[in-house]
């Protein structure tokens, strides 16, 4: 039996990507004991507008966004196992940090973190896959 | 019991660019229900050679051999479950945009854009997640 691909709903309008922004993506996909979570900026949850700031606030308001589409997921922080962290600049890699600790405290997921260019000039994009 | 872990080669020759160019990396591993496949750029599947073009062009082609890997693999564009694409300029997203939205017209994957240094002066690459079907 192949495994189910199932199509996650997006926790509030805000984060429907592909309605609020026209992005040709789902907010995260569930195969098997998988989530694939789509890339996650830091936009208003409700309004959908961007919230663009510095590393810090923009960080915050990115894991409080990965929350809600996990749970969305039947999912959580607590169960992750992949990150990739997206940073505009490796110069604040320490800013990164100190927000990022406060979200997975213990035993944190893999992690690989990269210096892109983000959409929408933001400063962070988190991408994730957890277990449900 | 481990589940397998798989070599997937495409059934195209020209397209087993890792082989081709003798790189140390496999077109994509299976392992059990899923696929991983590599990073993608835009090649011609007749002559094997890189085909490098617009925005739109690199995405409609790097998106048909994705195609194509993923049904010599048992899987189609219609069980990608993951993407990330890198684009050498985010300016260009919505140039990439106009033609992958042809390609997942229903139920898009989840999906993760950025801009990086590609190799060899390409626009995207491409590599994705998917389920076997």
């Amino acid at each position: 039996m192949p495994l189910a691909r199932i199509i996650v709903p997006p926790p509030s309008c805000g984060l429907d990507m592909a309605a609020g922004y026209g992005w040709p993506q789902s907010t995260a996909v569930r195969a098997g004991d998988y989530v694939f979570v789509s890339g996650v900026v830091a936009i208003d949850p409700d309004s959908g507008e961007r919230m663009n700031g510095t590393v810090t606030s923009e960080a915050h308001r990115v894991f409080q966004n990965l929350k809600l589409v996990l749970e969305s997921a039947g999912s959580s922080l607590e169960r992750l196992v992949q990150v990739h962290a997206m940073l505009y600049d490796r110069i604040e890699y320490d800013a990164l940090n100190r927000v990022y600790r406060q979200y997975v405290p213990n035993g944190p997921p893999a992690r690989t973190v990269w210096s892109v260019q983000i959409i929408d000039a933001f400063k962070v994009q988190l991408d994730a896959i957890a277990i449900v | 019991m481990p589940i397998i872990r798989e070599i997937i080669i495409p059934q195209n020759d020209r397209l087993n660019v890792s082989r081709n160019l003798n790189l140390p990396h496999s077109p994509g591993i299976r392992a059990g229900d899923f696929i991983f496949l590599s990073g993608m750029l835009s090649t011609d599947p007749v002559t094997g050679e890189r085909s490098p073009g617009t925005m739109a062009h690199e995405t409609r082609q790097t998106l048909t051999n994705m195609q194509h890997m993923l049904e010599s693999a048992g899987s189609s564009l219609e069980r990608v479950v993951k993407i990330n694409v890198l684009l050498y300029d985010m300016l260009e997203f919505d140039n990439m945009n106009t033609v992958y939205r042809q390609f997942f017209p229903k139920d898009p994957p989840a999906r993760t854009t950025c801009g990086v240094q590609l190799s060899a002066g390409m626009k995207v690459e491409i590599e994705c997640i998917a389920l076997v079907s």
